[in-house]
């Protein structure tokens, strides 16, 4: 053999032995991370995946500056609060000037898309993991609620929807189409109705799970569809269930509700949990948004003072209903803390605040809010099963519902919010509304109610919100950056260009 | 590593193989230089006089032949030089002087693995010489290449100081991640920011296939080969000291609304409840611009020494550079330190090092002072009435005071420390061969700390918490290439083959801290690891006929395993017409050359992990009084997701004629680039929580590079002129997955500010067309509309005829990519003085002002808006009454401006002190300069500069307020012994 050859196999064979390596040389997988190979194998992952849907709803998306606005701000509870030009956007949102391209609209659809991404991955893994039947059936229950609780606000906000109960792979993300908003209904009831049968009742859980979703919050988000498709017997029965499983009553005192010491008690059906840890030191794990977004201006409360409890909504009170107190403040008002006194902010004009999202105090940083969200509250259920017995014409089974919400309110105070009498359908209807509006003031419901009691239109031009058009402004826009990127597969709504 | 060991042990068995196959020649070495200079002549020609039996002389000039006779004769040729017949007699070293003949010098290029006369070469490249850099002052490698070569576009990424550029090769092909390869002594990396300028040899850019396409893998946005300088053998060591100290300045403001008139403005917002009583009292206010920026001092200094010290030749520099930052409290600082040195430990066998060492130190300030700068109302000063920093908030949550920020947000830096090298042996053995093993490493630390102290300025700019925020990042990157070259030259025939290897991998990790408490998902860790087989055959016959075939063979670690492997061939001939026995008589032609070339290069340049599915961690859920653990997929990925290529055609045209004083290069080109890696936004309801990288598109480039050069010296006078020309045009021509349009580039406002469609630039603007003001209800009342105008806002164009405004009558707005960039060069040297001057632009372009459209409060406004705006019937037809975002700012016309500019990128004046006075003082060389950089830029556009960080051309030329360009003026000194 010559030389050179022979050099040259043995170059060969120096290549040869780095080839002969290369397999695992580049099969590389982040070392600190799994993949999704390796997830949904144990019951630890099943949890996790299950509280990473809890998660999303701590998102500023979901629940701080967007969500205000599509709310309360939308509806005759609030104004846009703070100063005069902060945030002008959502003054657009507050007048029905909204359109496609606005910054607080998009926000809510992506953030409970994404909490619906979360949980179809939770609902289509968790069935294949080994763990215990009970535990594996009930987090999927959680998960399916959760994701019926985001397409039950989406649908109100946007109508037809997509409807993903899957996770989308490469050639569907651009292909989907808006259904009528029956399926949307038909999905979430599915859902509901699965979790159901589920999940546990709230006394069930040890103190260090609660806030997770319960017999009781299926039955009362079942409740709010049923109310929402004019189904009253249907919504009854879910209510009575909910009444009748002796799992919630109402606090002696309705301003508890909203104090630290109300979080998680008997009367609520579904909170979303807000953890600070004191001795973290940004914005950690566990804490919300939400507080600081409508707290007070200023130390120590930190806030930016946006949704401000409105004139109409204040001169809506029966005399004396210390509900009002319970859920505005006003400068010069000292805080429930008893410590600090609200300041004059010369540049906020009729400064109010809504005290049901005031904390004493952020730990850390501002964005480090410790408060629940109480979504849905026994009162509310109370209000809805009175609304739907007297839709079913039975105002005597009405009337006691109604009333034991308001004997609540007045306390001791037995001058003030006397019982209701009238048996008039019609009469009764007006004091069921006018209770929830007041009861429920500020806590992000008043919109759906109206627009659900098919009066928005006129609510709004009587409070002098005149660019409101029937038929429109039921709905928010899709937003455009939706419609662009299917290429107009996703259709706008009616009247939004 | 365990299978290193392994490669190590087969590496030595190899050498004790080879080692031990005797010849019986007679084995000659020498080295080939330049009579005048003493510098090494590389790539002459060393030929056993009668035989086919020769070599080309290495980097250093030095070359390595057996003979077959002790007194055979050697005949050294090099183009440009006389040729030399030199007899052995017996001798085993020969040291060959040679002198430049009449005409031109034959230029050496670095190419890919090794180094080619440039008379030789079929691709097309670039070159800048250490000489061309050291004349102009620059603080990076990349600044240094501006306007100097054709198709070559070098933006600053910002003008903050120790921040690099951004490179563009050949118009823009890749999208997501288009920089360049830069291969710094045969270390493939991704910036070459550790580089000092000073330290450099010469750059060369790889532009067509046919050059990059032996870098396969990463080749498709081109390659630029930085060679760091070598000891110079057989002189007594040379000592160098180089100096310089400038002032930098902020090169243009921003025009905003002074005090009265931001008053006014406010006051005429709509439904405005609380307006501000008397605006004229405000005068002109505070130009925040003013309270941040300033003059900052620029400082380098540099001291290096080269030459042989027994056998080792070596080169060692030290520099330091300081430059401050033209905003307050911003500023960078590097110490970089290198050695390079080559041994020969057997006559065959030498081994060398090149390393460099940098640490470096920035500073910059938290908060977004540049963003508060931009927002904060001049209404304000800096202090309030009762000595506080004045509160802005009043006009939204989001504006903070600038000086505030400065003042509590300043003690915020980064430290790096970094070690880059290479550690090669060359083994040459059976007199053609030479096999090279090269080992190369980038080891970096990089450590970020911010201390906010606690401070409440605002409800919105505060801290109530002592934190120091800590981002610790080590990088480690290596790289085993190991080449194997056969070198053969014939009388009429040159043969060059080039077999080889090469693995590198890269391992980073990142933990973030707050109070030395790690941060919910504060830990990342993430790998990349390269395989890859190259081989090159070049060829030239009669000196005239040239051709080169490159296959190389990349498997990467970011694509799955069906879609690893991708495979790049290149092609390419030339014709040295000059060198024709028909040319011969003529005296037009100095040099005349065609060459073509055809190839693929390939991008992998994105994430490392795009088609895993990675779970996200510590998505802490909340219940009761307890945290939970929760850990879910977010991040969508893309299984499918594979090589990005580039396939190019390349035909060039190099002359050079009247006595090589006026010389040309001219390319044409055409790139296809196939299945575009980008990471395109897909709609809120697939819920991802990121946008996977997908193969998005196909896009053509179609361009001509033209250099041209005057060069003369006549006596003691010589001068030069130089052009570059670099028209492209772009295309995109498919997009994949049955897309009819990619939208991107969002607006502060939400919405998209660019489309791309077949047929159009990539990343064209796209959105509404104001055809005026609405002057009365009336005409708002008679014309297609959105619905909520009132008398004073847009009226934007029903395109689409259909008598309703709506997102269907958007159309193309212009296009963000240069459609021709351009400069010029001048120089004069006489009597001891130089002085040069350079001009870069570009044209063609639009950019689009999205900073004012982020309206979410009531910040300041630019003085566009303000000037001539809408207030009642008939004021104006252009500028819309005063708004907070909504309908008149909307993506539209209004806010695409002209993004052209013509810059004086550079201008010197040296002189060099007469060699007389120096000698002595024991020096060789001094040169006292003054030099400026963008002195004066003509543009069009209202923004501090029409250029903008940012990779994506998807989304490129979007203004979204980036730290502002300086100007600088320098003084400085160089002085060799």
């Amino acid at each position: 053999m010559s030389t050179p050859f022979k050099s040259l196999i043995a170059a060969a064979i120096v290549l040869l032995a780095v080839t002969s390596c290369q397999k695992d040389f580049l099969d590389r997988k982040p070392p600190n991370r799994l993949t999704f190979e390796e997830f949904f194998k144990t019951e630890a992952h099943a949890f996790e995946a299950t509280n990473a849907v809890y998660e999303q709803f701590r998102n500023f998306d979901c629940i701080a500056l967007p969500y205000i606005a599509c709310t309360d701000v939308l509806s005759d509870d609030a104004d846009k609060g703070s100063t005069a030009n902060d945030a002008p956007l959502m003054i657009d949102i507050d007048n029905f000037t909204v359109d496609a391209s606005n910054p607080l609209v998009a926000p809510v659809y992506k953030g409970y898309y994404r909490a619906i991404a979360r949980a179809n991955v939770a609902i289509e893994n968790i069935p294949n993991i080994e763990m215990d039947v009970d535990t594996r059936n009930r987090l999927i229950g959680e998960c399916k609620l959760l994701r019926a609780y985001s397409y039950l606000l989406l649908v109100q906000w946007f109508g037809d929807l997509p409807i993903i109960t899957t996770t989308l792979q490469d050639d569907e993300y651009y292909a989907q189409t808006r259904q009528p908003r029956e399926q949307v209904y038909a999905q979430i009831e599915a859902d509901l109705t699965d979790a159901l049968g589920v999940l546990k009742e709230k006394s069930g859980y040890a103190p260090a799970d609660l806030g997770r979703v319960t017999k009781g919050t299926a039955r009362g988000l079942l409740a709010k569809l049923y109310m929402i498709k004019k189904e009253w017997a249907k919504a009854e029965t879910q209510c009575m269930d909910l009444i009748n499983s002796l799992e919630y009553s109402l606090l002696p005192k309705y301003s508890e509700n909203f104090l630290p010491i109300g979080e998680n008690g008997s009367e609520s059906i579904f909170e979303l949990q807000a953890v600070a840890l004191p001795t973290q030191q940004a914005a950690g794990p566990g804490s919300s948004p939400f507080n600081m977004v409508q707290g007070v201006r200023g130390n120590p409360n930190l806030g930016w003072g946006f949704n401000r409890p409105s004139d109409n909504l204040v001169t809506s009170y029966e005399n004396g209903d210390p509900r009002r107190e319970a859920t505005v403040i006003y400068v010069g008002e000292i805080l429930p803390d008893g410590l600090t006194q609200v300041q004059d902010n010369v540049e906020i004009i009729n400064e109010r605040f809504n005290q049901k999202a005031w904390v004493p105090s952020h730990p850390g940083l501002q964005d480090n809010g410790p408060g629940n969200i109480r979504v849905i509250r026994y009162s509310d259920i109370l209000l809805l099963a009175a609304e739907a017995k007297n839709e079913l014409s039975k105002p005597a089974e009405a009337l006691p519902l109604l009333n034991q919400v308001r004997k609540r309110a007045r306390g001791t105070n037995n001058f003030i919010l006397p019982d209701v009498t009238t048996t008039d359908q019609t009469l009764l209807r007006e004091r069921i509304y006018k209770e929830r509006r007041v009861e429920l003031a500020m806590e992000q419901q008043r919109w759906f109610d109206l627009v659900r009691w098919g009066r928005a239109g006129a609510v709004m031009q009587a409070v002098g919100k005149t660019n409101f058009i029937p038929g429109k402004h039921e709905l928010l826009p899709i937003p455009q950056t939706e419609i662009d990127l299917t290429s107009g597969r996703i259709v706008q709504n009616p009247l939004y260009n | 590593m365990k299978q290193f060991n392994k490669r190590i042990k087969l590496l030595g068995l190899l050498i004790c193989l080879l080692a031990s196959s005797a010849f019986a020649q007679t084995r000659i070495t020498g080295r080939v230089t330049d009579s005048a200079s003493g510098d090494a002549i590389i790539g002459a020609s060393v030929l056993e006089k009668g035989t086919s039996n020769g070599i080309i002389t290495d980097f250093d000039g030095n070359f390595a032949l057996s003979v077959s006779d002790p007194n055979a004769v050697l005949v050294v040729n090099y183009t440009g030089y006389g040729s030399l017949e030199v007899p052995l007699v017996g001798r085993t070293r020969v040291d060959i002087t040679l002198s430049e003949a009449e005409g031109l010098l034959e230029e050496i290029v670095v190419v890919g693995y090794g180094v080619q006369r440039k008379s030789d070469l079929t691709g097309a490249v670039g070159t800048v010489k250490a000489k061309d850099i050291e004349r102009i002052p620059t603080a990076s490698v990349e600044q240094a290449l501006q306007g100097k070569i054709a198709g070559v576009y070098v933006s600053p990424s910002s003008g903050e100081p120790g921040r690099g550029a951004t490179i563009r090769i050949r118009g823009t092909g890749t999208l997501n991640n288009a920089g360049p390869l830069y291969v710094v002594d045969g270390m493939l990396l991704d910036d070459a920011s550790f580089v000092n300028p000073q330290d450099v040899a010469s750059i060369e850019v790889l532009k067509d296939a046919s050059a990059t396409a032996i870098y396969g893998n990463r080749g498709a946005n081109g390659v630029i080969l930085i060679t760091t300088k070598r000891g110079t053998k057989d002189r007594k060591a040379v000592v160098s000291l180089s100096s310089y100290y400038g002032n930098q300045q902020i090169a243009k403001k921003l025009s905003l609304a002074n005090g009265s008139e931001f008053a006014q403005m406010y006051n005429e917002l709509p439904g405005n409840s609380n307006p501000l009583p008397n605006p004229e009292k405000y005068g002109a206010g505070t130009d925040w611009q003013d309270v941040i920026f300033r003059d900052a001092p620029i400082a380098n200094a540099q001291l290096s020494v080269n030459g042989v010290w027994k056998k080792l030749d070596y080169n060692v520099s030290g520099n330091f550079f300081n430059q401050q930052g033209i905003i307050e409290e911003t500023g960078f600082e590097r110490y970089t330190g290198r050695f390079n040195g080559e041994y020969p430990i057997l006559k065959n066998l030498k081994i060398g090092t090149n390393l460099a060492y940098s640490k470096e130190l920035s500073q910059s300030v938290g908060g977004g002072v540049l963003g508060g700068v931009y927002r904060m109302p001049s209404i304000y000063s800096v202090y309030d009435s009762t000595g506080k920093f004045s509160d802005p908030t009043k006009f939204g949550q989001s504006i903070g005071n600038p000086a505030a920020d400065l003042f509590y947000k300043n003690d915020q830096d980064t430290r790096v420390n970094r070690m880059v090298g290479t550690v090669h042996a060359d083994w040459t053995f059976l007199k053609d061969f030479t096999f090279r093993t090269n080992y190369g490493f980038d080891r970096r630390n990089d450590h970020f700390r911010y201390h906010e102290p606690v401070f409440m300025v605002t409800t919105s700019q505060l801290n109530n918490l002592d934190r120091t925020t800590r981002d610790s990042t080590k990088t480690r990157n290596w790289l085993w290439e190991n080449t194997l070259n056969y070198n053969k030259t014939w009388e009429d025939v040159r043969l060059n083959v080039l077999a080889g290897q090469s693995a590198q991998e890269n391992y980073y990790k990142k933990r973030n801290t707050i109070n030395d408490i790690l941060q919910p998902n504060g830990e990342e860790i993430k790998e990349w690891a390269m395989l890859s087989y190259l081989g090159r055959v070049n060829a030239t016959f009669f000196d005239r006929y040239l051709f080169t075939a490159s296959l190389r063979a990349d498997g990467s670690s970011r694509f799955s395993k069906a879609n690893r492997w991708g495979y790049f061939p290149s092609l390419a001939a030339g014709w040295n017409i000059a060198e024709e026995p028909f040319m011969r008589n003529q005296k037009i032609f100095d040099r005349l050359k065609i060459r073509a070339s055809w190839g693929i290069t390939g991008n992998d340049k994105i994430q490392e992990y795009p088609s895993l599915g990675t779970i996200t961690n510590e998505l802490y859920s909340a219940f009761g009084d307890t945290i939970q653990q929760g850990s879910t997929l977010v991040n969508y990925a893309n299984a499918d997701v594979r090589w990005e290529t580039t396939r190019q055609t390349d035909v060039g045209l190099e002359l050079a004629v009247l006595n090589g004083r006026f010389t040309a290069e001219i390319d044409w080109y055409k790139r296809f680039t196939f299945d575009i890696l980008s990471d395109l936004p897909i709609p809120d309801y697939v819920g991802s929580g990121s946008f996977p990288f997908v193969n998005a598109a196909q896009v053509e480039n179609t361009g001509w590079d033209f250099t041209l050069q005057w060069r003369e010296t006549k006596g003691k006078v010589s001068y030069n002129f130089g052009v570059i020309l670099s028209p492209v045009k772009n295309k995109v021509l498919k997009l994949n997955e049955g897309k009819s349009e990619i939208f991107e580039g969002r607006t502060g406002s939400g919405d998209f500010a660019t489309r791309t469609t077949i047929g159009s630039p990539i990343g064209a603007f796209y959105g509404y067309q104001v055809e005026g003001v609405f002057q009365n209800q009336e005409e708002i009342n008679s014309a297609p509309r959105f619905g909520n105008e009132k008398p004073g806002d847009f009226r934007y164009a029903d395109l689409n005829g259909d008598s309703v405004l709506n997102a269907m009558d958007r159309t193309y707005l212009g296009s963000p990519i240069p459609t021709l960039t351009y400069g010029f060069s001048a120089g004069l040297e006489l009597f001891g003085f130089d002085i040069a001057a350079d001009f870069f632009g570009v044209k063609g372009n639009k950019v689009v002002n999205a900073k004012a459209v982020s309206r979410f409060d009531t910040p300041n406004w630019e003085t566009l808006w303000n000037e001539n705006h809408w207030t009642g019937e008939g004021t104006t037809n252009s500028v819309p009454r005063v708004t907070n975002g909504g309908h008149n700012y909307k993506m539209s016309s209004f806010l695409v401006e002209d993004g052209a500019f013509f810059r004086l990128r550079t201008v010197v004046l040296g002189y060099s002190l007469p060699k007389r006075w120096l000698s002595n003082v024991g020096m060789s060389r001094a040169r006292l300069y003054a030099s400026g950089t963008n002195l004066w830029t003509k543009q069009a556009y209202s923004g501090f500069t029409p250029e903008f960080p940012g990779d994506n051309s998807f989304r490129a030329g979007i203004d979204y307020l980036s730290y502002p360009m300086a100007k600088t003026m320098l003084v400085g000194l160089d002085v060799t012994f």
